[in-house]
């Protein structure tokens, strides 16, 4: 999979956010803010195609987490990414 | 022998927000009659390579088999007369003549440094409203690559420094800045609907343009930007400072920008974020008395000292 390559992450002051502007004729654009692991990640995403195992091994190597919470966390924020519509169809 | 040659093409440029706009139009057309607001803005130094050019014709409009996607057929200014349209390279703009028998027909670039505004039948005030209305719509959106936002809102000049009001159409902005001016020291009105912002070396500045809504107040001024605040009416007057992402949020729905254009969007909001990185913003629910505008002005002039 693959984050959206139209989405900007932008940081204001310490808040970290995306914009994504809604395409149909009632604007419907929604603002998504991030938290700095949140930010972190997507950082190291972009561009890439990645698998659940990129995002716990990022995990593992940056924060002083067990592999099994890593993997888990890891899910958790792809299930939220795909729900949210912010990865490649 | 044709009736029109290209020497019966005029061109006439004008300086907005610091970008040069010129208007290439067929003799027959009175220009400074139509474009009365633009007068303060004429630019007669002449640059080779203006950054907006705009072709008015009387020609007929092109009749396109595929006008492309339909993106919007509601605007505030001209009710289900408009539609927008999207094709591959461009824009096509339309608007019904007040007559009903034609087509106000306007095609635009993606980029909307290059426009065509087709004029149909149509009488003096009918053209000098809808082409005002059509060069701002692409000043708007041609301005976004030069790191300029127009912005819907009404600004004060308090001192030397302008302060934004913002907030949806029927808010009571225009009303808020009445309060200022006649309740409030050193205030005048810079514009009172479609000013522009634009960040430079010396901070963010917010201009004066030949678009100021239903207040004839076409200023060429430019002055720093002190502050942006959004108003939404209430029962009592309070004012809340906003922060980071909360002040983006804020001032986001003010901004001229066509969503189904991503790069211009996304240029957009690249100058946003700086915007913001210097701009304080604020949130003012009020009721339309002279304590909300002292509140509104207090508290600005604290959280600029800050």
């Amino acid at each position: 999979m693959k984050l959206r390559a139209d989405l900007v992450l932008r940081t204001i002051g310490s808040d970290h956010m995306i914009v994504d502007p809604s395409q149909d004729m009632v604007d419907l654009s929604t603002v998504y803010t991030l938290n700095d692991s949140a930010a972190w990640l997507w950082e190291q995403l972009k561009g890439i195609e990645f698998s659940p195992t990129t995002v716990a091994n990022l995990l593992c190597e940056q924060y002083d987490v067990t592999a099994e919470k890593a993997a888990a966390d890891a899910e958790i924020l792809i299930q939220d990414f795909k729900k949210q519509g912010l990865l490649e169809k | 022998m044709t009736l029109t040659t290209s020497t019966d093409i005029q061109k006439k440029q004008y300086k907005i927000a610091d970008i040069i706009l010129q208007i290439n139009y067929p003799i027959v057309l009175d220009l400074e009659k139509l474009l009365p607001t633009f007068r303060d803005f004429e630019w007669r130094e002449h640059s080779s390579n203006p950054v907006i050019q705009v072709n008015l014709t009387t020609d007929k409009a092109p009749v396109e088999p595929d006008m492309g996607m339909l993106r919007s057929d509601l605007s505030i200014s001209w009710g289900d007369r408009f539609c927008f349209y999207e094709k591959e390279e461009g824009y096509i703009t339309t608007i019904v003549n007040e007559q009903g028998n034609e087509l106000w027909y306007l095609y635009s670039e993606r980029n909307f440094a290059q426009s065509t505004v087709y004029i149909p039948e149509s009488n003096d005030y009918e053209q000098s409203t809808v082409i005002c209305w059509m060069l701002m719509m692409i000043f708007g959106q041609a301005a976004l690559l030069h790191e300029i936002i127009m912005i819907h809102g009404s600004v004060i000049n308090l001192k030397g420094q302008g302060i934004a009001f913002l907030g949806k159409s029927g808010t009571g902005k225009s009303t808020h800045s009445r309060l200022w001016l006649n309740h409030i020291a050193e205030t005048s009105l810079l514009n009172d609907d479609n000013p522009a912002i634009r960040v430079t070396a010396r901070g963010v500045l917010i201009y004066g343009t030949p678009w100021s809504g239903k207040t004839p107040c076409y200023k060429n001024e430019a002055i720093l930007l002190k502050a942006f605040v959004r108003l939404q009416q209430a029962p009592e007057n309070k004012f809340e400072a906003l922060q980071g992402v909360k002040g983006f949020i804020a001032v986001l729905p003010s901004c001229s920008a066509i969503r189904w254009n991503k790069d211009l969007f996304a240029e957009m909001n690249t100058t946003l974020e700086k915007v913001i990185a210097k701009v304080p913003v604020g949130f003012l629910k009020c009721l339309p008395d002279q304590e909300a505008a002292q509140l509104c002005h207090d508290r600005i002039v604290d959280i600029a000292v800050k």
